[in-house]
């Protein structure tokens, strides 16, 4: 019976498929299609939370075992790879409750996406994050976490840039991409340690053999998961990309940063406590990020003026509360918080706009008034930390100027020291010149060489030539002293430019960079 | 030994006999379907020698020996193993794919372009069969005609020629090293057996195999190979040809050099095993050079502002992460670069036919031409965003199992490497969401884009199978990997005997135990 827990994130998964293929070809389009599309959506997450809810009382009755195996996925030698799902307590309640959640989300858009240009899309993209997160809180193992984790990345990504003609909104959405892709590499690593260490990355044998693990390992394992988790939760210093994703449609955001998305991090914390539990240091970063975040966040929430803003700025808070309560070993707390701010801050985040509608005209209650008058504080709250510009000025623009060196240096050195063909407009062009060439002129040297190339071998197959041409015509090859001074000036000058170029930051951050590295690779 | 069915020989010589037979048709309507016919029948035989391909088998198949040169010792050997046996395919449909795409685009000399389509099919099927190294050479140099005279006459940018030239002197600069090194082999052989040196020469793969290299020849032969096929890789810093022909040469074209990994397939079929002590000697340098290859492509690639540019670009810093997956020379490593390998002719080969329908709509793919793209090419956009997410490796599509296999083997050879890889994935996402922000997203400023066409049937037609291959393969990896499974293993497991002190010298005990090694493996 534990076997149908895979339908629960199927459904969607159909539903998606069936209106994505369905809308690509054209065949439920514009508002006619509206009705079909909406009851594929709904049938689908209906099922899913019959399943689910079915599934729980069964568990609930001792009914199912701890989790149900469907074959391999992937293997390698002997690692394998096993598409697993756990339906075992949290992962089942989880479940239970963001389908649910989804269910009331999904309706809510049928009534509020009426007429819109993007319907379908909004559906399917919603109908496939639905697979996605159903399938994060149920696998049993981090590979498949992890595609849902990225699936559900992707999902998010689409809906902040729903309104894509918008060039803010396109450009908020590849920033939170870009931004979470930072914690993907976290959880890459964090896997692929699990599958070189263990052999297997169920979160099952991870937990179990989390003791047997060296305590430095068992730390490097439980860090790189918290990266992810810090990301995907935003907690600092990732915590900006949270209000760049506030440009989708109002029940996505509910779903994604209220209900559902957000709190992958926390889950996944939370599914690993065994871990954390055998590594101090990585429960030490868990509290004091998450109590960072949740000062942070309300500091900034103080003094946003648009519910929305406010709103996630207090998400971010509550999952940085959560953040440190697992640090600090409180983790039923956790999973209950998680669990009942999820509800909360779905409703409030979906009701935002009635909200706004019922208080008009109310002021909201002023912050009091010896907060008020920290100048500089409030400058901070506005400024959101400077937080955004921090991160840009350690991570983005270092590697954009570098981006621009390397190019420079590709199209200007590499290029050329390579050496290319003569391009062709330097060769003969017209007829005249063809026959003046014929006829004896040299039109494109200065020099008497008949052989031209340019970079390494070019240059060398042309002095191989010279040479032989000089012993050919007994020691008539003159006047190379020519140019002697104008080419020691110019190596002169690009001597100083390189040097230059080396003493600034970003080289010597690379460099100490590096050094680490080859360190590291022979340790 | 002999199948009954000569069935390499007919994948060889089928596309060779429709060329030749195009110069009889005089319609050029005509010739464009018979050489479509030609391709698609091309397309069946190739999955039928995949269809009785045995992947329980090691060693070569499908076997055809004839000699050819006899005073050399010179034979047409033909055969397939696990490792080449998927290339087959992928370069049929790749080919029909490039065929279809060039159906309205080329207006002049169109059975001429036709006819050096199919040549270089069937010449690229020979470098992926040939199993006598001479045969070998003659195919990889006879990949050059066609190409030179498909960039020259039918290139889309000003300087086609140029680029011809600069493809043609750098490929055959690649050549020379390669002859050398097959000679050097040759007469090796003939040394170890004592024979004399004509006749008893040696060109056959699976003979050589078995001839024990000196250590101060192996240095040399591999140095040699690796050379010649870095050039065609392409690594740094023999890379410059590639974004310069992806720019000026036609779309169907560039699709095909970037899909097509010859050098990377010659360096995992010959350079490595034909000198397995020399290549464990020198892997450090394979996995720098990957590893600065990979970052340099991922960097530049940022700061592109033409979309054929920066897909060349990054197919340059896809083929960095596949050296430092061979270079990790562990099973996952070598099965994430091969699968890789065949993701490239899908991924990267798909995307530039993108480009070049753009490109056929508005005359550029340059960023000042585009903008907004997504609003009237809906079904365009979907495609590539589908690619696109391929490229970058996000979970669900065909790039995820690859990249994750590869950064697992670079993490259990060099840890740092593996950092670097993860560096490279967060790169790969922001060079390539970034420029489809700025192209796809975004209001429509330019009038040819508000007017351009959405894809037409025959262009749906042509990316349907590999959007399919992308999902299929993305979410059941394993039908992929069970083709290479076996010979990737005995390739490994050749090498690892070779050299018996690497896995005695390996510290971590516990690695070796994974990869299923016999810790005192020897000869």
């Amino acid at each position: 019976m534990a076997a149908y827990a895979t339908l629960i994130p199927l459904f969607p998964l159909l539903a998606a498929l069936l209106i994505g293929g369905l809308h690509f070809c054209r065949i439920i389009d514009g508002e006619a299609g509206e009705k079909t599309t909406a009851r594929l959506a709904l049938t689908a997450i209906g099922l899913s939370v019959l399943t689910a809810l079915g599934l729980l009382i069964a568990d609930l009755s001792g009914l199912l075992p701890d989790s149900v195996s469907y074959g391999a996925w992937l293997r390698s030698g002997t690692l394998t790879v096993d598409y697993t799902l756990a339906t075992g307590g949290f992962n089942l309640v989880l479940a239970s409750l963001f389908s649910l959640l989804l269910l009331v989300a999904i309706r809510f858009s049928v009534n509020y996406l009426h007429r819109e240009a993007g319907f379908h899309r909004f559906f399917f993209i919603l109908n496939l994050f639905a697979a996605a997160m159903l399938l994060l809180v149920l696998s049993g193992n981090a590979v498949f976490t992890f595609i849902a984790w990225e699936i559900a990345g992707v999902c998010s990504y689409w809906l902040i840039a729903y309104a894509y003609d918008r060039p803010i909104a396109a450009h908020n959405a590849t920033r939170v991409f870009v931004t979470n892709r930072i914690g993907d590499g976290g959880f890459i690593l964090a896997i692929c340690l699990a599958l070189a260490w263990l052999e297997n990355a169920d979160w099952q044998t991870i937990n179990l053999s989390a003791a047997d693990l060296e305590p430095g390992d068992a730390t490097l394992l439980a860090l790189s998961f918290a990266v992810a988790a810090f990301a995907k939760s935003a907690q600092i210093p990732f915590t900006p990309w949270l209000a760049r994703a506030m440009e989708g449609p109002t029940p996505s955001s509910a779903i994604f940063y209220g209900g559902a998305m957000i709190h992958a991090g926390v889950f996944l914390i939370i599914q690993l406590e065994p871990l954390f539990m055998q590594a101090p240091l990585a429960m030490s970063l868990l509290t004091v990020i998450g109590a960072l975040t949740a000062i942070y966040s309300y500091w900034v929430g103080l003094s946003q003026t648009d519910i929305k803003s406010s709103q996630i700025f207090a998400t971010s808070a509550q999952l940085g509360l959560m953040f440190a309560e697992c640090g600090l070993g409180f983790w039923t707390l956790a999973a209950w918080h998680l669990c009942a701010h999820a509800v909360v801050r779905c409703y409030l985040l979906l009701t935002a706009p009635s909200i706004l509608h019922n208080t008009h005209g109310q002021p909201i209650q002023p912050v009091a008034p010896a907060l008020a008058n920290c100048r500089w504080a409030f400058i901070a709250s506005l400024q959101r930390g400077w937080l955004e510009p921090a991160m840009d000025w350690l991570l983005v623009k270092p590697v954009l100027r570098l981006a621009k060196d390397v190019r420079y240096i590709d199209e200007h050195i590499v290029d050329k020291a390579l050496g290319a063909p003569a391009p062709a407009i330097r060769a003969v062009s017209s007829l005249a010149q063809w026959e003046e060439q014929k006829m004896g002129a040299n039109l494109d040297s200065q020099e008497d060489s008949f052989a031209q190339g340019s970079g390494l071998a070019g240059k060398l197959a042309q002095w191989t030539a010279a040479l032989l041409n000089w012993f050919e015509y007994h020691f008539i090859l003159r006047g190379i002293g020519r140019d002697s001074i104008r080419f020691g000036r110019r190596l002169g000058q690009a001597a100083n430019r390189f040097e230059q170029l080396l003493l600034q930051p970003r080289y010597l951050a690379l460099f100490v960079l590096i050094t680490l590295m080859v360190a590291l690779g022979y340790r | 030994m002999t199948d009954s069915l000569p069935l390499l020989s007919l994948c060889l010589a089928w596309p060779l006999l429709g060329a030749l037979s195009l110069a009889f048709i005089q319609d050029s309507e005509l010739a464009k379907r018979g050489a479509l016919l030609v391709a698609a029948v091309e397309l069946l035989f190739t999955v039928a020698a995949a269809w009785v391909f045995d992947t329980a088998r090691d060693d070569f198949q499908l076997l055809e020996d004839y000699p050819w040169i006899p005073g050399l010792n010179i034979h047409y050997q033909l055969g397939v193993d696990g490792i080449s046996i998927l290339f087959l395919p992928m370069t049929a449909l790749l080919t029909l794919m490039a065929l279809l795409a060039s159906w309205n685009s080329v207006r002049h000399l169109n059975r001429f372009q036709l006819a050096l389509m199919l040549a270089l099919e069937s010449v690229t099927i020979g470098v992926f069969t040939a199993l006598d190294l001479a045969l070998f050479f003659l195919f990889w140099e006879l990949t050059l005609p066609p190409i030179f005279f498909l960039i020259g006459l039918w290139g889309i940018g000003a300087e086609r020629r140029y680029a011809a030239m600069k493809y043609t002197l750098y490929m055959l600069f690649g050549g020379v090293p390669i002859l050398f090194g097959i000679i050097l082999l040759a007469i090796n052989h003939a040394h170890y057996t004592g024979g004399a040196i004509p006749q008893d020469l040696a060109f056959s793969l699976p003979v050589l195999l078995n001839t024990p290299i000196p250590d101060s020849a192996q240095g040399l032969i591999f140095l040699l190979l690796f050379l010649g096929f870095a050039v065609k890789a392409p690594l740094l810093p023999f890379h410059t040809w590639l974004p310069t022909t992806a720019i000026e040469a036609p779309a169907f074209l560039s699709a095909l050099l970037v899909g097509l990994k010859l050098g990377v397939y010659g360096i995992i079929r010959f350079a490595i095993p034909l000198a397995p002590q020399a290549a464990l000697e020198h892997r450090w340098l394979l996995a720098i050079l990957g590893a600065v290859t990979l970052i340099y492509g991922a960097l530049i690639a940022l700061q592109q502002t033409n979309l054929r540019r920066l897909l060349a670009y990054s197919s340059i810093s896809h083929v960095g992460l596949v050296i430092v997956g061979i270079a990790a020379f562990n099973l996952q490593g070598l099965q994430g670069a091969v699968m890789q390998l065949l993701n490239f002719g899908i991924v990267a080969g798909s995307l530039m036919l993108l480009a070049g329908m753009i490109q056929q709509r508005l005359g550029s793919t340059d960023l000042v031409h585009l903008g907004g793209l997504a609003k009237p090419m809906p079904r365009l956009t979907v495609l590539f965003f589908v690619f696109v997410l391929s490229s970058i490796g996000v979970p669900g599509t065909n790039g995820f199992p690859a990249e994750l296999l590869m950064i697992l083997g670079a993490l259990q050879a060099y840890p740092a490497l593996a950092m670097v890889a993860l560096f490279g994935a967060v790169l790969g996402a922001a060079y390539l969401l970034g420029f489809v922000r700025r192209a796809f997203f975004g209001p429509v400023v330019h009038d040819s884009v508000a007017k351009a066409q959405d894809l037409r049937p025959r262009e749906l037609a042509l990316l349907v199978v590999p959007v399919l291959l992308v999902l299929m393969i993305g979410l059941y990896p394993q039908w992929l990997l069970s083709w290479q499974e076996t010979s990737l293993q005995s390739w490994w497991q050749r090498l690892s005997m070779a050299v018996p002190q690497v896995t005695t010298e390996s510290k971590h005990t516990q690695k070796t135990a994974i990869l299923g090694v016999p810790s005192d493996g020897s000869i």
